[in-house]
């Protein structure tokens, strides 16, 4: 037996990304190189941003023996688990999937990914928050490889404004991982010899050649971490002090986000419904954090009026503008699509007329509307809404989310008596309550029938104490996973049957 | 013009003696049918075995040159009818499809085909879309070769045995008068490799010069009585003919020592990645050099009793590895065994899987045990399937949730997206009806975040599966089909038998102007446009001409008028097939023709407007309801900057074509008013800057643009 072992080479990457020209690129190299390469793909519905793979073995030096033989050496087809000496992905899911496939191994394979994350339609799809854990993932790859090579090469190729591919490829020839002698002028030849976007390509191949930092795939979950504004951290009042430190930079947060909101006295009215909090006991320091995130969200709600000011700051089109890469000189305009339903404009009336109002119309009305804020008239609109803020106090929308606030506030009160971790999950069921129209409305509903449901009973002491806060988790976690469905419904199903499972025990 | 451009391969089908082609598997044939001397080719497009069509599309001049007519078929049908022409001619004729389905679609015109036998070599190319990458039910082209008597090529997977199993192919059609498959897996037609090309071949008779019509034969025809006859000569003379050819040229291969104990049959294709275990167990290299003697049936059907027989004889024991179900190869062999009254033990499927593809993990198990039960068990390769498990139980136990799967979806701006936004709007509104679904890109609906679809009945049969459906439901049935589809075959399974028979049902034809899914090749419906060949014939006109009455068109990124048009349609008091033609070009078709034409105007300093869309993240709450209506890839979600809050806000990247659909789904479903188009006129004229000028002027003297948001505010 001859002891000729092939390089094998497995590309992981997403359809349309260009994994086949990557391919092609080191076939080209390689056979430029003199090497006897075979390889092959399962490209998948290319384009179509599906999960695709490329596998290559390389032969070194054997190019020539059977470039003309009938027989040339016989190369797999699919990459066996173990047998890979070099894994390229282009994204650090399908990384993780190649690690999980036992492409990747200790012994023997060299990983080169990208940290860079494009999220699966299930991460994206979730209300709040779905994405997967990345640190955890790119610890995983580390562990299972003899060597890995993770960095944002995707944050070098937009920096380059080159394909990923081919930074991928500098970085590949740059690390001098590829067990096989290839230059990087055999590397130039192939991009060129392939002609495709050849200038930027050959921007790319430099970009990923150049030294970096090395950077880690970083979680940007926030998890238990409130990132404040810096310059707010130095806040320092006597009215803080009050509280726990762990909570201290949120609130300064709050008081700065309601005085913009409204006024100074708004922002001191979230003081006086935080304080009574800050001395009770079990409302610890995540407690009390959390607490006053949700109660300045809340306080802040998004209505018609905070949608106009948000939206003519001055920031935003020089954002909008470095974002969609415009260059200087282009005109960049910005159009608005808004569609106020009934609620949302009757909502500016005074209570008892909105309601009024309100009785008299179809509630699924809804007027679409594109204002183009970058021109006068579009502007000139949002800029009469926005000046109603000195009138939001007497408005119907107001006296509701006052109301709600205080209803939350009161259940959070008798919650945090009974028990603090329970109290901890009141206090989180507001995160159910956001977005606008049939988001707002089908998570108010939610939310109210979590109260009624789960919360109420359990303070009545009809649902047994010793669950309450697992139960509240439980119910929110449905309605949040799948606010239109059933999810919700089943669970407070479930709560029940548990309960009166319980209850006839107990008797 | 197709998806992929083959620009440089086109070269290389050019190649003559002695020069070394560098390519992928289904080029190489391609090459190959040319080298052969073909007069005709077809077929319909379908992954693995596209390419062959695209690059023959693309190559007029080389085949006027040669005289070698190339016909991209309605259907399979068509390509199968098509090698009709061999029938009385010495044509060498080749066409092309991916199977099993469109073996199935061919399967009236095949037997045909079959029984009177062809006079020129008849070769049909299939592309066994089986296993990892597959898109169609997983089921062997193998059955047809058995009942229609068709000989099945299952190659060796490296690029010179491809093209000398084409070659060789056309010998034994015409030695035995029958029509071949050559069958080619997925990994089999993307393989690169490269193979010494010879001289093409122009065919004696073709398209350049013309046969006159062959005299009256009854024995041509598949007719009675001709039939009992063409039944009898295929078993009697055709296949110990074929059975010949293939012995004596040695089609297939003996590897390794003559004589062993044991020994291994092998499907040709799967002969590389049984070598790459044997290498592992000490028992190859990477030449090939087997220890164990081994026959690479290139050729698996017919078999040849006597090489198998020969090969059996003396040994204690056999490995079939026969890859998918049933065990066609496993039955034969044992039978052909037992009549010889030779008893080697036969193994396959009791060591092997009985179904799905045949990986070096599925091999490597099933080869283990088979040699452990005769003693030849190799410690390397049992360590590393040791190694292998261990790894995958040890990383799924520190994922703790298995990986999600990333299945393919709409491309970013595609015109299909906005009606299932729709419907899935519909289906909020009204109670959700039976969907039937096709092939085609529009298959993705059933995937997340659509997950639409009651049943998949084939390509094109999205309305006649819908026929008892209609019949037996409250609710009429949607029926989902594209223009491919549609002309595939729908036009007449479908509309004909649903106007026939009077159904109520609703069907929505995805009017996208190609075959996409598969590459984007022109339908009859295309319209002529950048050189394209398509006649650009109307959906509407065809319909109307088969007697529906109600037709409504609507632009497919209108995303409230759709579901208008839907609600009618679902409403509608009249009874009947109502049909809903969505047009709205493929993107990638669109942007491929767009992009050149914009850099251009661009680079001549012409005025363009770029147009994409755009979050605000200051208002968007992270809810992400316009994701679970839009599922677009450059619809993404990034960390959130407000410090008060944790969830992901949506965010549009810069691969937006600016299609508006997330804006017109912010509007229809009244979503939120995060959503932005952003125009970027880039070369303005004098005029757009005067005009921005006064704007801007207005707004400053207005406040300028409002406050910015506060970095520093002190409670009081």
């Amino acid at each position: 037996m001859a002891h000729v072992q092939p390089i094998t080479v497995l590309i992981a990457a997403l359809g349309g990304e260009g994994g086949g020209v990557l391919a092609s690129w080191l076939h080209r190299s390689a056979i430029a190189e003199g090497h006897f390469v075979q390889g092959t793909s399962i490209p998948g519905v290319a384009q179509r941003t599906g999960a695709t793979t490329y596998y290559l073995e390389i032969v070194p030096h054997a190019g020539a023996r059977h470039r003309r033989s009938d027989r040339g050496p016989v190369l797999a087809l699919n990459a066996a688990p173990g047998e890979v000496d070099l894994v390229v992905a282009s994204e650090l899911l399908e990384a993780t999937r190649a690690v999980a496939q036992g492409f990747v191994t200790p012994e023997r394979t060299v990983l080169l990914a990208s940290s860079a994350r494009v999220f699966t339609i299930d991460e994206k799809a979730a209300a709040g928050d779905g994405r997967l854990d990345a640190q955890a993932m790119a610890d995983i790859a580390r562990r299972c490889s003899r060597l890995a090579i993770i960095a944002d090469f995707t944050a070098i190729a937009a920096q380059a404004q080159a394909p990923l591919n081919a930074v991928l490829l500098g970085a590949l020839a740059a690390s001098g991982v590829l067990p096989v002698p290839i230059s990087e002028d055999a590397f130039r030849a192939a991009i060129r010899a392939e002609g495709k976007a050849v200038d930027a390509n050959l921007r790319g191949f430099e970009a990923g050649r150049a030294p970096r930092r090395t950077a880690s795939a970083q979680g940007d979950k926030t998890g238990d971490q409130t990132r404040a504004s810096p310059p707010l951290m130095h806040l320092v009042s006597q009215q803080l002090e009050a509280f726990a430190p762990q909570a201290r930079a949120v609130i300064a947060e709050g008081i700065a986000r309601l005085t913009d909101y409204q006024d100074a006295a708004f922002a001191n009215r979230y003081l006086a419904r935080l304080k009574p909090f800050a001395s009770r006991p079990g409302a610890e320091g995540r407690f009390l954090r959390e607490l006053a995130r949700h109660l300045a969200l809340r306080m802040s709600v998004e209505d018609v009026i905070r949608v106009a000011q948000l939206k003519l700051r001055k920031e935003r089109v020089l954002r909008v503008t470095h974002e969609a890469r415009a260059r200087a000189g282009d005109i960049v305009d910005i159009t608005e699509y808004l569609k106020p339903g009934a609620e949302e404009i009757l909502g500016l009336l005074p209570p008892r007329l909105g309601r009024w109002a309100l009785a008299r119309i179809r509630h699924d009305r809804a007027w679409p509307l594109k204002v183009t804020t970058t021109r006068a008239s579009g502007f000139l609109r949002l800029k009469a809404l926005a000046a109603l803020k000195g009138w939001r106090p007497h408005t119907l929308r107001f006296a509701e989310e006052e109301a709600w606030v205080e209803r939350w506030l009161e259940l959070v009160d008798r919650a945090l008596a009974m028990s603090p971790a329970a109290a901890q999950e009141v206090v989180a069921t507001a995160a159910l309550v956001r977005g606008y129209a049939d988001t707002y409305k089908r998570g108010l509903a939610n939310w109210r029938k979590i109260v009624e449901c789960v919360i109420e009973p359990m303070l009545a002491g009809r649902l047994s104490r010793a669950h309450f806060a697992d139960a509240v988790l439980q119910a929110r976690l449905a309605a949040a996973k799948d606010p239109e469905g059933e999810a919700l419904a089943e669970t407070i199903a479930a709560i029940r049957r548990s309960a009166a499972a319980e209850h006839a025990a107990a008797e | 013009m197709p998806e992929v451009s083959f620009h440089q391969q086109i070269e290389s089908l050019r190649l003559g003696a002695g020069e070394i082609f560098y390519g992928e598997g289904i080029l190489a044939v391609t090459k190959a049918l040319l080298q052969s001397g073909v007069s005709y080719v077809g077929g319909y497009q379908g992954a693995p075995v596209s390419h062959l069509l695209d690059a023959l599309v693309q190559s007029q001049g080389l085949l006027s040159e040669l005289g070698v007519h190339l016909e991209t078929c309605t259907n399979e049908a068509a390509a199968a009818a098509m090698l009709a022409a061999s029938i009385n001619y010495p044509l060498r004729g080749a066409v092309t499809w991916k199977s099993i389905v469109g073996t199935n679609v061919a399967a009236d015109a095949l037997s045909n085909l079959a029984s009177p036998g062809v006079e020129g070599g008849a070769l049909i190319i299939v592309g066994e879309d089986y296993g990892e990458g597959a898109s169609v039910i997983q089921e062997r082209t193998y059955a047809f070769a058995l009942k229609s008597s068709l000989w099945l090529l299952d190659p060796r997977p490296d690029l010179p045995s491809l093209v000398r199993s084409v070659e060789m192919a056309f010998e034994l059609s015409e030695t035995s008068n029958t029509p071949v498959i050559l069958e080619l897996r997925i990994r089999a037609c993307h393989m690169f490799g490269s193979f010494a090309t010879k001289d093409n071949v122009a065919p004696a008779h073709s398209a350049n010069r013309r046969l006159g019509p062959a005299p009256f034969n009854y024995d041509r025809l598949s007719h009675p009585p001709a039939t009992f006859r063409q039944e009898a000569d295929k078993v009697e003379r055709r296949l110990p003919a074929a059975r010949r050819f293939i012995f004596e040229n040695k089609l297939n291969e003996q590897l390794g020592p003559r004589e062993g104990p044991i020994g291994i049959i092998v499907q040709g294709g799967l002969f590389n990645v049984l070598n790459g275990r044997l290498a592992l167990a000490g028992l190859s290299d990477v030449d090939g050099r087997v220890a164990i003697p081994t026959l690479v049936l290139n050729v698996v059907h017919p078999l040849v009793p006597e090489e198998i027989t020969r090969f059996c004889a003396g040994k204690s024991a056999v490995l079939v590895v026969e890859e998918g179900a049933p065990d066609f190869l496993e039955q034969a062999i044992g039978q052909i065994l037992r009549k010889a009254d030779v008893g080697t033990q036969l193994c396959g499927k009791d060591v092997l899987p009985m179904a799905g593809e045949y990986t070096p993990l599925a091999v490597g198990k099933g080869l283990a045990a088979f040699l452990a039960r005769h003693d030849r068990a190799g410690p390397a390769l049992e360590q590393w399937i040791a190694r292998v498990e261990a790894q995958q139980a040890q990383v799924g136990k520190a994922l703790v949730a298995p990986l999600p799967a990333r299945p393919p979806t709409f491309c970013t701006g595609c015109p299909e997206r906005p009606v299932f936004a729709a419907m899935k709007l519909l289906r909020r509104e009204m109670e959700p009806v039976h969907i039937c679904a096709d092939i085609g890109c529009h298959s993705f609906a059933t995937f997340a975040p659509f997950s639409q679809g009651n049943s998949i009945l084939g390509y094109g049969m999205s309305l006649a599966s819908a026929a008892a459906v209609s019949a037996t439901q409250t609710k009429r049935p949607i029926s989902v089909m594209g223009d491919g589809g549609f002309w595939h075959n729908g036009l007449i399974t479908g509309v004909a038998g649903a106007i026939f028979n009077k159904d109520d049902s609703v069907l929505i034809v995805m009017n996208n102007g190609y075959a996409s899914a598969t590459g984007q090749q022109e339908i009859v419906s295309s319209a002529k446009e950048a050189g394209g060949r398509g006649p650009g014939i109307d959906i509407a006109t065809a319909l109307k001409s088969l007697g529906v009455g109600w037709i409504k068109r609507v632009r497919t990124y209108r995303v409230a008028s759709v579901a208008r048009t839907l609600r009618a349609a679902l409403r509608s008091q009249a009874k009947g097939l109502k049909v809903v033609i969505a047009d709205g070009e493929c993107q990638l078709a669109r942007q491929r023709r767009l992009r050149p034409e914009t850099a251009r105007r661009l680079a001549a300093g012409e005025r363009v407007v770029r147009t994409r869309f755009w979050v605000d993240p200051e208002v968007c709450t992270g809810d992400h309801s316009c994701i679970r209506l839009s599922g677009c890839p450059s619809l993404n979600i990034k960390p959130n900057e407000d410090p008060l809050r944790s969830d992901p806000v949506a965010h549009v990247n810069n691969d937006c074509v600016g299609c508006g659909l997330c804006g017109e789904v912010a509007h229809a479903a009244q979503l939120c008013p995060s959503f932005a188009q952003i125009d970027i006129i880039q070369n303005p004229t004098g005029w757009d800057r005067l005009k921005q000028r006064l704007s801007t002027g207005f707004i400053r003297l207005l406040g300028g643009g409002g406050r910015s948001k506060p970095a520093l505010v002190t409670a009081e």
